[in-house]
């Protein structure tokens, strides 16, 4: 039974599932959480995602409860203990899914398979089951109950961040689908809409999707521009201070923040304004080094596209989980052992802009994946919308992980699917970057230009400003964080 | 003057008929300084001024250097010619009726340059009243002879309690340029309420406060003069709290029910207990302190209010009419709530103008993504204005120094005037100087507000007036 269902479709219907992409205006959530008040919302795993989830949903006015492994109970494990010192109800699957009105599987992509097939015998009729996110459906091939409604619901952003937009009273940009062969009531809409809004989703914005064009999208953007490029970007630009006789703690703090600090600025206003917040002399300079870095990553940034699109990355990795995460484990450890994350951050004061001038290369490298992610997905059918949420719109967020506790920090809280292509991509874009970065000193990365003078060509610096606003993930930027604006407007 | 240490108080304590003292004042007053006494009323600001006139008991320390011609205009200095004047009639025993004492004689009385004083006259507005009877003027009048006095007398140190109290705006206007072309040659002490009507010309600020000197500041050093500004346009400004948005008010509360009514709470991580079996109510009008030492659960309780702790869905918890856990949202128990904490700062990272960080406390968001109306940009204005920083509304709230924070955020927690605020250790990380003009906002929303205050502090020091309830968590042993 479990065959990959994007490849069980016709091309046409392929293409017309990636496609699938609308911008949802908030007026469409006039309804609030009116069509899950009063049902019992039961959430599996209260790992990251669930337990954040179910702490929105539950200050939203819903009733939720959280449902676990019997084992996980009695052996009162991590999750055991996030459920019940947040003062949620924790039964066995045997205890609360037959109570469920909505069953939301938020476990680790690589349990989903094992779990709904246990609970989906207990599940009551005409129950609804939602997802996070599409893999089990897409890449699995999962067969749902025909009187279960499925959908999804994925906000696009780590579980902490799903949790501390809510508090602060917005939200994080959410993609909803319905999963068109398990809708019997056509019920599905509604109740997407009333979780998106229970998450705080709707006030950061809605994209209407498809199972597949989240799948096929978001695996895309961690693996290379979101978690891959940062880790890798993190372990060259570190080795090369070192071995430029920059300070090993300046270093260390230089990169810790210096991605969250830089794409700050990229989550304002774009690549543009990132760029804009280099020097004219830095700036041409960054786009140059991206321009060369884009060259050399391009082969394999379509070829994790291609592996995605094809099933061959889902199959390689669920390989490796039949094989008990060897891989995984492994690349995990080798992460672990790097010069950057054993280094600790120096106690330096590092000034705002500093970041920028002294972390040129970083700033080009950003571009670079991001860019390039955005140029992949839409040139595989992937709508703008999506690409940019799952590219440019993301990017910011991953940073923040890595300015907590590095690496190690990034790499738990994304998913184990985004870590292990994470790795994947690190161990082809390392070595390929290897005689790039020999051409590289620390002008760009570590003590910044120092130039006497700040006098650039003008029609260098026009050229420059044309192709970096001219790209196309700029004009979809550009209106998606106009409609975000917007919303802030509202009301 | 050969030295520059024209005036040198040195740890002095002056009494004042012992209804008031001045104590232990280390002060100096040098050449080329135009000094300026600031402070809230009663804080001692005349009495400073009045020991420079050789008033008071000096009973401790040593005051250097006083120069032999000083010239005061004052409230006191007023009353006391008026009531030397009505003494004279008094003492009349002749059965003539007293026409008392003509300005001109009065005047003459002080004056060392007959030119200049006639002058003054003319500026004043008073020559027609030259030959009338001093007794016979007007507060105001009167209060032009005294100027019109001091200022022909050629004293040495010029001393101006409250000079432009009272003076219509013409005449204000007059005296202070008056007073700039003297502040070139001859030194001045002025005490002036309103901080904000302080003359260009004034170098340094002495700030004082229940008779303690507690500050002298230079006006160039700007750091540590917008700091005395801020306190200052607290504690003197004559300003009233800003009234609540009538379009925006939160939900009428049954005045019969409590605000808050906490039954045998309990917090507890796993097998650590925080605290149990806590039981509060805190009624609408009466405003607690509560007090406790680091780690006893102060927050936590708070946070069972605020809806903030994930375990006030497991405990009995009455806030605003919602009995907890019953499909009420967080927003719904929020907009009841003002709340300011050291956390909420670290939390405020985003990047917004001052303007929409008070704004904001309308939505119980952190950052604005809300549309507001005009109405509400006007009253969050008029608490920048309160704070004094009304000129820098535009400026990113991150640019604000630590003690400005505080204050910005007190008032977003103030703007949409909660039934209840709750402030968790205010003065917290705040120098002597921010902890004053913290404790002062809130001095003013416990006087000036329907809000009912919840004040959290670990030690019980920095008590504020109108708060007289008191709940203790934990022991001092702890």
């Amino acid at each position: 039974m479990s065959s990959n269902y994007f490849n069980t479709l016709s091309l046409r219907e392929q293409l017309a599932e990636l496609a699938k992409c609308r911008f949802m205006h908030l007026d469409e959530f006039g309804d609030g959480v009116n069509a899950l008040r009063g049902k019992k919302l039961v959430v599996i795993g209260c790992g990251a995602q669930g337990l954040n989830q179910g702490l929105n949903l539950r200050d939203s006015g819903l009733d939720v409860s959280y449902t676990l492994r019997a084992q996980a109970i009695t052996e009162k494990r991590q999750s055991w203990k996030n459920a019940t010192e947040n003062g949620f109800t924790v039964g066995t699957y045997e205890e609360l899914i037959p109570t469920a009105d909505v069953v939301l599987n938020l476990t680790p992509d690589k349990q989903h398979s094992a779990v709904v097939e246990s609970v989906m015998p207990l599940m009551k009729k005409g129950a609804c089951l939602s997802y996070s996110h599409g893999f089990n459906i897409v890449e699995e091939g999962m067969q749902v109950r025909d009187d279960l409604t499925v959908i999804m619901v994925a906000p696009k952003c780590p579980g902490s961040e799903v949790r501390a937009e809510y508090v602060r009273g917005f939200g994080v940009p959410t993609l909803i689908a319905v999963h068109e062969n398990n809708d019997p009531d056509g019920e599905g809409l509604a109740l997407a809409k009333a979780y998106a809004v229970g998450t705080g989703g709707h006030k950061a914005g809605v994209l209407m999707s498809s199972f597949i064009a989240e799948v096929k999208s978001d695996l895309m953007g961690e693996q290379t521009i979101l978690c891959g490029m940062l880790q890798t970007g993190s372990l060259l630009c570190f080795d090369k201070m070192i071995e430029e006789g920059v300070d090993a703690g300046y270093a260390s703090k230089l990169i810790q923040y210096g991605w969250e600090t830089t794409t700050e600025a990229l989550k304002y206003g774009g690549v543009t304004n990132m760029m804009d917040r280099l020097s004219n002399p830095a700036k041409i300079k960054a786009f140059d080094l991206a321009e060369q870095m884009k060259d050399i990553m391009r082969p394999l940034y379509h070829k994790h596209q291609d592996d995605i699109m094809t099933g061959h990355f889902s199959r390689t990795m669920m390989e490796d989980w039949a094989n008990d995460d060897k891989d995984l484990l492994n690349w995990r450890a080798q992460t672990a052992e790097t010069a950057f994350e054993k280094t600790p951050a120096g106690d330096v004061e590092i000034p705002e802009q500093e970041y920028f001038d002294h972390g040129i290369l970083m700033v080009a490298m950003c571009k670079a994946g991001v860019e390039l992610a955005f140029e992949t997905m839409t040139s595989a059918g992937i709508i703008a919308d999506s690409a940019y949420y799952e590219s440019l719109h993301e990017t910011p967020l991953i940073a923040n992980t890595i300015a907590r506790k590095k690496l190690y920090e990034m790499n738990a809280t994304i998913s184990d699917t985004a870590e292990y292509g994470c790795y994947l991509y690190n161990h082809a874009c390392v070595p390929l970057l290897q005689d790039f970065m020999k051409t590289v000193k620390s002008d760009v990365i570590g003590r910044g230009l120092e130039l006497a003078d700040d006098g650039v060509d003008n029609a260098r610096l026009i050229e420059v400003n044309h192709a970096i606003r001219s790209h196309p993930v700029e004009a979809i930027g550009a209106e998606l964080r106009g409609y975000m604006a917007d919303m802030k407007r509202i009301v | 003057m050969g030295t520059d240490n024209l005036i040198r108080f040195d740890h002095l304590d002056v009494d004042f008929d012992g209804e008031f003292q001045l104590c232990d004042i280390c002060w100096q007053i040098e050449s080329g300084q135009q000094w300026m006494i600031s402070g809230a009323n009663g804080s001692g600001k005349s009495a400073l001024a009045a020991v420079l006139a050789g008033v008071g008991d000096i009973t401790g320390g040593v005051l250097e250097h006083l120069p032999a011609r000083v010239a005061i205009v004052s409230y006191e200095a007023q009353a006391a010619l008026i009531a030397a004047e009505l003494r004279k009639d008094d003492a009349d025993i002749m059965d003539v009726i007293s026409e008392g004492t003509p300005v001109q004689e009065i005047i003459d009385a002080s004056s060392t340059d007959a030119e200049l004083a006639s002058q003054l006259a003319e500026k004043f507005g008073i020559s027609h009243l030259l030959d009338r009877s001093f007794r016979k003027l007007s507060t105001g009048e009167t209060r032009k002879v005294m100027l019109i006095r001091a200022l022909s007398s050629e004293p040495s140190l010029l001393i101006l309690d409250e000079p432009f109290d009272g003076l219509d705006t013409q005449t204000h206007q007059m005296l202070l340029e008056h007073l700039q072309i003297l502040s070139q040659s001859l030194p001045m002490v002025l005490v002036i309420n309103r901080f904000d009507e302080r003359p260009a010309f004034v170098t340094n600020i002495a700030y004082i406060d229940e008779g303690r000197l507690l500050s002298t500041v230079d006006c160039a050093d700007k750091a540590a003069f917008d700091e005395l500004y801020q306190l200052l346009h607290l504690k003197t400004s004559d300003l009233q709290i800003p009234a609540a948005d009538p379009d925006f008010s939160v939900p009428v509360l049954d005045p019969a029910q409590p605000l808050v009514q906490i039954s045998n709470a309990t917090i507890q991580y796993g097998d650590t207990v925080i605290f149990k079996d806590l039981s509060w109510t805190i009624e609408a009008g009466e405003h607690w302190q509560l007090t406790g030492p680091n780690g006893c659960g102060k927050t936590g309780l708070l946070s069972l209010i605020t809806g903030d702790h994930p375990q006030c869905y497991v405990n009995d918890i009455l806030v605003f009419g919602y009995q907890r856990g019953q499909g009420e949202s967080i927003w719904q128990i929020k907009q009841f709530i003002g709340y300011v904490s050291t956390a909420l700062q670290w939390e405020y990272r985003v990047s917004t103008s001052l303007r929409h960080v008070v704004i904001s406390g309308f939505y119980d968001s952190i950052g604005l993504y809300s549309k507001y109306s005009d109405k509400q940009r006007d009253i969050a204005d008029q608490w920048l204005e309160l704070l004094g920083l009304r000129e820098r509304s535009d400026e990113p709230f991150n640019k604000l120094s630590h003690g400005e924070k505080r204050l910005l955020l007190i008032a977003r927690a103030m703007v949409k005037q909660p039934p209840l605020l709750i402030l968790d250790e205010p003065c917290l990380g705040l120098d002597d100087m921010n902890r004053q003009l913290v404790l002062a906002l809130i001095e003013r929303i416990c006087c000036g507000s329907t809000t009912t205050v919840l004040y959290v502090n670990h030690h019980g020091q920095d008590r504020i007036a109108g708060i007289g309830n008191h709940l203790a968590l934990g022991t001092s042993d702890d």
